[in-house]
């Protein structure tokens, strides 16, 4: 037995990597197409978020003194800023399209019936989870742009009979978008949604896992 | 779906299974190479469209045309035509709060809805034909979301409320009534909607007027871009009262503040006890009392915030002795110089002297004997004593007031309140003397003056 | 089993595999790091001559210590910065301008006209009137200001300031 073997021996009695290889990826499924990529690509575009979000707080500052210079520093000043905010940007944009489409095949191949109706619905708190990404993230960069989509797209909640007044200022912590909104958007973008999509994620794939990926409906089915 | 076919379903499941593939490497591989083209075309977006710089929020702007990210304009959209409708259309929380909710709702219980047990799209014809239209009705609403609901409105109402009802109505009523080709029924009736709804979608965004090119506001990113920025900011709004090097002194020409002294603002006392903020406050807010007025929209003057920001960064770098002006600010802002025996032309030599030293007084909404000095033919031949530069003739006007000599009715020495520099007077002399060239190419051409 | 085209296959994919998480890693991962390194890659220099005053109001052989302030800008930030000087007037009306900050931990050091020396307040230094080292931890003299960088123009007093 090589070294290597039995380090690897080492880690499987005590990870079972072995167990994890056997039932995540040495499983069978049925033959699908191409269209069947689209939640991996979603995935994809999750992690990429991800990481590019979690190196932008390096230099980002939450406040709405700051929020805007610290941007335009990484854009103008910190080395490759432009390309870490950039693929964050457009990531976002595809990202939303991207489980927009997977919602949509998962609808039009059936693929939401027994036994995944579950799997389905975290996929929409997914989808969700997504757009509220896009919503508070837009914010973030305390632009003209931000700031008065947001102003509109807190009032929007304001139409909410009786309580709409109350939801608005929840939204944006008091009557007015202020460096409380700011704080509060910032939070949820990178804690309270990225948690939750994480956990979500999580669900999705154990459902996956367990049930199988759906196959392409036949005439019989 | 009941036992029996809920045991179909699985054993036909176990079936595709047996005759699939393994989950590593085949269904990776494809995954793959997805990814990896998203991945190219996120760096290639990132890299040569960028994003586009925007100026800082500004709560006092409320002329600022709110625009929600581009997957919202959608229901942004549904809104606006929404409040079209006669009577129903004021109750605005229906459109705003009930139908999302009810259709948020509705896609939680798509399993429980669309409860039939079979998958193939030649069973479900209704449920894809209305979820087809209305895909097809967000994409219609999100390409007309620019144009102003009170353009082409019925056309706009026929394509984005309309159909988008009579569609997903239809989706639903077909399979009740007509029980022969339905699902032919449902696919014409699906396409002429899309098309329908598509098409007046795309008439209204070619018919409607083009709004008018929003102006892409520059936005000074860099710190010598803001320095300059704010510099011409300076130039246009601040040196009339305070002199082009923010010297002060006795105020000329200022329709209410003529004769008034004002201390210098380039000095120590100012610069070294006044914040960033301070200065940037008495810019926004001015100092009515003492005769300075607003500049702030927000007090209703004329400049956002982005360019108060870059003004104080102009005099702080400028002014204060602690600070550094960087390299390629002096480089960008020096006057052109002149040569031995180079010809001045309007361009390059004499307009930053204007916009440095001139345009302060001589713009559009002052009075000064209606001399605006905005363009070649204006600066010689503009305002209420015209002409004020003859080619070859060192005693017109300009010339003769920017040599300290008094014109009485005519106007005073210019600038007012400090001569320009010898250098300065000197380029003037000279592009007089050569007559007058507006570009280089003509300054070329001219015959070379000596100084 | 191990020689069946299956196989191949799956050492294909592990390659093309290999291949895309390379590529991605080194795009994404090698910005990263100048991402993340950039503050401490970029200075902006800064350096000017700085006014002393008269050269009369230094007593000949007593250190003077003179305060001057310099504003710095850090990412977006404008900080003044205060910066000390200790001036010696020699009696042929030289001068030697000694830095106030120790060379062992940057500490501001005082002069101690009892010692005749300048004392270090964090780990009692001792530095000589040309700020050479009389005792304690220092590896190297105070910095002083060498002669092209100190002038002295209508009887005034400037020194040139360079920070790197």
């Amino acid at each position: 037995m090589s070294t290597w073997q039995k380090l690897l021996n080492w880690f499987d009695e005590r990870l079972g990597l072995t167990t994890i290889y056997s039932t995540v990826l040495d499983r069978k499924v049925p033959k699908v197409n191409w269209w069947f990529t689209l939640g991996s690509a979603s995935m994809i575009l999750f992690l990429l978020q991800g990481v590019t979000g979690v190196m932008l707080t390096v230099y980002y500052v939450p406040s709405p003194d700051h929020a805007y210079d610290s941007i335009n520093y990484i854009m103008n000043e910190v080395a490759f800023g432009w390309l870490i905010r950039g693929i964050h940007h457009w990531g976002a944009s595809l990202m939303v399209l991207v489980v927009f489409a997977h919602m949509l095949r998962t609808f039009y191949f059936g693929a939401f019936k027994y036994p995944r109706e579950l799997t389905w619905i975290t996929g929409v708190f997914l989808l969700l989870c997504t757009v509220g990404m896009g919503f508070t993230g837009y914010l973030l960069p305390w632009n003209q742009r931000a700031f008065w989509a947001t102003t509109v797209g807190t009032s929007i909640a304001g139409a909410v009979p009786f309580v709409g007044e109350f939801i608005n200022e929840v939204l944006r912590g008091g009557t007015d978008l202020s460096a409380l909104t700011l704080a509060r958007f910032f939070s949820v973008h990178i804690w309270w949604l990225p948690a939750a999509i994480i956990a979500l994620i999580g669900v999705h794939m154990y459902m996956i896992i367990r049930l199988g990926i759906s196959s392409v409906p036949t005439k019989e089915d | 779906m009941n036992a029996e076919q809920k045991q179909q379903y699985k054993e036909k499941y176990a079936n595709a299974k047996q005759h699939g593939v393994k989950f590593w490497p085949d269904i990776i591989y494809k995954d793959l190479l997805i990814s990896f083209a998203i991945f190219i075309l996120l760096v290639g977006l990132a890299t040569f469209l960028g994003v586009a710089s925007e100026p800082k929020a500004d709560p006092s702007d409320s002329s600022y045309i709110p625009r929600p990210e581009w997957y919202f304009l959608f229901l942004f959209k549904f809104l606006a035509i929404y409040g079209q409708i006669p009577w129903l259309g004021k109750i605005e929380w229906l459109a705003a709060t009930v139908v999302p909710a009810v259709g948020v709702l509705a896609l939680f219980l798509v399993p429980f809805i669309d409860r039939s047990p079979f998958r193939h799209f030649s069973k479900r014809g209704a449920a894809l034909a209305f979820m087809t239209v209305l895909v097809v009705t967000m994409v219609g609403l999100t390409l007309i979301a620019n144009v102003p609901t009170t353009e082409l409105s019925a056309l706009q109402f026929i394509s984005g409320l309309v159909l988008p009802a009579l569609g997903m109505a239809a989706a639903l009523l077909i399979p009740l009534f007509i029980k022969k080709d339905t699902n032919r029924a449902l696919a014409w009736m699906t396409g002429v909607t899309s098309a329908l709804i598509l098409g007046l979608a795309v008439a209204v965004l070619v018919l409607s007027p083009p709004a008018a090119a929003a102006e892409e506001a520059q936005v000074a990113a860099t710190l010598p871009e803001q320095i300059l920025a704010g510099q011409d900011l300076y130039s246009v709004h601040c040196v009339e009262c305070h002199g082009a090097e923010g010297e002060g002194g006795e105020i000329k020409g200022v329709e209410g503040l003529e004769g008034v002294i004002l201390d210098p603002i380039n000095a120590r006392d100012v610069m070294y006890t006044f914040t960033d903020e301070t200065l940037y406050n008495i810019i926004a807010y001015g100092q009515p009392d003492l005769g300075m007025t607003p500049f702030g929209l927000a007090y209703g003057g004329t400049l956002g915030p982005g360019e108060m920001e870059n003004m104080v960064t102009f005099m702080r770098y400028t002014w204060d002795d602690r600070a550094e002006l960087p390299a390629e600010v002096t480089a960008a802002s020096a006057m052109p110089t002149l040569a031995e025996s180079e010809t001045p032309s309007y361009e390059v030599h004499i307009q930053p002297i204007i916009k440095r030293y001139c345009i302060s007084c001589h713009r559009e909404g002052k009075t000064n004997n209606n001399y605006i000095m905005d363009t070649y033919e204006n600066v010689i031949n503009g305002g209420d004593n015209a002409p004020n530069l003859i080619a070859g003739d060192l005693t017109c006007n300009t010339i003769r007031m920017l040599n300290r000599e008094d014109l009485g009715d005519i106007g005073s020495a210019m600038p007012p309140t400090k001569a320009l520099k010898a250098e300065l007077v000197d380029v003037w002399v000279r592009w007089v003397l050569a007559g007058m060239p507006e570009t280089a190419e003509d300054a070329a051409a001219a015959p070379s003056i000596a100084p | 089993m191990s020689q069946t085209p299956h196989m191949g296959r799956r050492e294909f994919v592990q390659l093309v595999t290999g291949f895309v998480g390379a590529v991605m890693g080194a795009v994404i991962g090698l910005p990263a790091i100048g991402y993340l390194i950039s503050p401490a890659t970029k200075r902006r220099q800064s350096e000017a001559w700085i006014p002393l005053g008269p050269l009369e109001n230094y007593p000949v052989g007593v250190p003077t210590l003179f305060n001057f302030t310099r504003s710095k800008v850090n990412g977006w930030e404008k900080t003044v910065n205060s910066y000390g000087v200790f001036v010696v007037r020699h009696p042929d009306d030289s001068v030697t301008v000694l830095s106030n900050v120790c060379t062992h931990l940057a500490c501001r050091v005082n002069w101690v006209p009892e010692n005749q020396w300048f004392l270090c307040p964090c780990h009692d230094a001792q530095f000589g009137l040309d700020g050479q080292v009389l005792g304690g931890p220092p590896p190297r003299p105070l910095d002083s200001y060498t002669q092209d960088a100190v002038k002295i123009e209508d009887g005034n007093l400037f020194i040139f300031f360079k920070e790197a």
